[in-house]
């Protein structure tokens, strides 16, 4: 029952986020958008490149989705409302995470073409940038929490949220996790305009559905893991909690696009450089100021 | 006895996915059935109830295995495999161990004595009895010894690089 709840809401959210999507990158507001170019790709011919390394060409694009899909299964939207509530569930959403990667590197290598592989092998390099810097930060959230469980982590932010309680990790989490969505600036696999693509270049009709499905579900996810690890979930007055859960997710979907919009694509170097040189020794420090607070203060 | 259907089932994965290894002449095929081998691994332990390793295998593998692959795109000549190099030698050598390799441990398998099955331990207790067993009183030099290399190599990166604009 609640697998499909669960599965509803990310669709309906996937949804959500693909029209605020084209609304910050066109400026305008197509509420049928989504569905219309979803229609118009799964009636286009899903073209096959020339020599694909077919087995990695066609497994990607599930293998995205079901990796967003994964990690939005532990993840609670409501005090009962969750697929699975593992005992390690804030490390099991980074080890799906882990398979966003490994499905880009598969579309980048499968199609045979130079776009797409530039693509794919950029995103194992933000990999190394962001990796680090989605696992410090929930190492302190779980620090406050003292449980790997999602559900006690928000329980944990009853009386301040983790976002106020470290604002630190909040930020580093926050861009990481828009480096694991690959989107602007940090959208170095696609790339838009300059690898025309990248990583979906060689991807038409269905195929090409189902990779922008997985990508705006990938998006909810995320957004759905900073809600719960930062803001508090489903706690808030008035509300019931699932509204709340779902009012925050968006919210924090909204944010990531929008940043976008106003920053330029960063090199792949500067993105290497500042998540070495400042995220991990911020992340670091993170984890030490909560530790002081846990122990001294509380 | 689903438990136990669920673990051979990975178990055949993994060795499916190990044979994949070295069946493909592809690099990156190689390195990601390796990867699937290992997470099916992950698989196991997940069905073993031991939560902990399971998920742990299942995250670090797949980082682990998409760098190596990189690697052996790098400095392989023919990564793609299309060229059908052979890359297997001392054929004999290898089948001899390969043999003997798996009739120890078949032998280990049915002959050590494993004790009584162990009853159902909560996640938390377990990964706290797994790191008492792995570093007993170490625990806290084994964690020192991390950051701090993990800091020297954030500082080795940083001076290893030149600046641009000055020299």
């Amino acid at each position: 029952m609640s697998a499909v709840l669960t599965v509803l809401m990310l669709l309906v959210g996937a949804y959500l986020v693909a029209v605020l999507e084209g609304w910050v990158s066109t400026g305008r507001l197509r509420p049928a958008g989504p569905i219309t170019s979803g229609l118009a790709l799964l009636g286009r011919e899903s073209v096959v490149p020339r020599q694909p390394d077919r087995i990695f060409f066609e497994v990607a694009p599930p293998l995205l989705l079901v990796a967003a899909l994964l990690a939005a299964a532990v993840l609670p939207l409501s005090p009962g409302l969750v697929v699975v509530d593992l005992a390690t569930g804030a490390l099991f959403v980074n080890a799906a995470l882990a398979y966003v990667m490994v499905a880009l590197v598969m579309a980048g290598w499968g199609p045979d073409g130079t776009y797409a592989m530039v693509g794919g092998f950029r995103f194992l390099g933000q990999l190394i940038a962001y990796s680090m810097l989605i696992v410090m930060p929930i190492t302190a959230v779980a620090m406050r929490a003292e449980s790997l469980f999602t559900t006690e982590v928000v329980e944990s932010q009853a009386v301040l949220p983790n976002a106020v309680y470290q604002p630190v990790g909040f930020v580093i989490f926050f861009l990481a996790a828009m480096g694991v969505a690959f989107l602007p600036p940090l959208d170095l696999p696609t790339a838009p305009g300059e690898l025309a693509g990248g990583v979906m270049a060689e991807y038409t009709g269905w195929r090409l559905a189902v990779m922008r499905l997985a990508r705006a579900v990938l998006v909810v996810t995320l957004a759905a893991a900073i809600s719960v690890f930062y803001l508090g979930g489903w706690l808030g007055p008035v509300l019931p909690p699932w509204a709340w859960s779902a009012l925050k997710t968006l919210l924090v979907a909204a944010a990531m696009l929008l940043a976008g919009r106003y920053v330029p694509r960063l090199r792949e170097t500067h993105v290497l450089e500042w998540g070495w040189k400042i995220g991990i020794p911020l992340a670091l420090f993170n984890i030490f100021y909560v530790g002081v607070l846990l122990l001294v203060v509380e | 006895m689903v438990q136990a259907v669920f673990t051979g089932f990975f178990g055949l994965a993994a060795i499916w996915f190990a044979v994949v290894v070295f069946r493909t002449s592809s690099m990156v095929r190689s390195a990601l059935a390796l990867l699937f081998s290992q997470a099916a691994i992950g698989g196991m332990f997940l069905a073993m109830q031991t939560e902990f390793l399971g998920v742990l295998q299942i995250m670090m593998m797949a980082t682990e295995m998409a760098i190596m692959a990189i690697f052996m795109v790098m400095y392989m000549m023919d990564p793609g495999g299309l060229g059908g190099m052979d890359m297997t030698h001392q054929k004999r050598a290898s089948q001899v161990a390969g043999a003997l390799g798996a009739l120890a441990a078949l032998a280990v398998a049915f002959f050590a004595g494993w004790g009584p099955i162990a009853p159902e331990v909560r996640p938390a207790e377990q990964v706290y009895g797994l790191g008492i067993e792995i570093m007993e009183r170490s625990m806290l030099i084994f964690e020192t010894a991390g950051v701090t290399i993990l800091t020297a190599m954030i500082a080795a990166t940083a001076i290893a690089i030149k600046r641009r604009g000055k020299e």
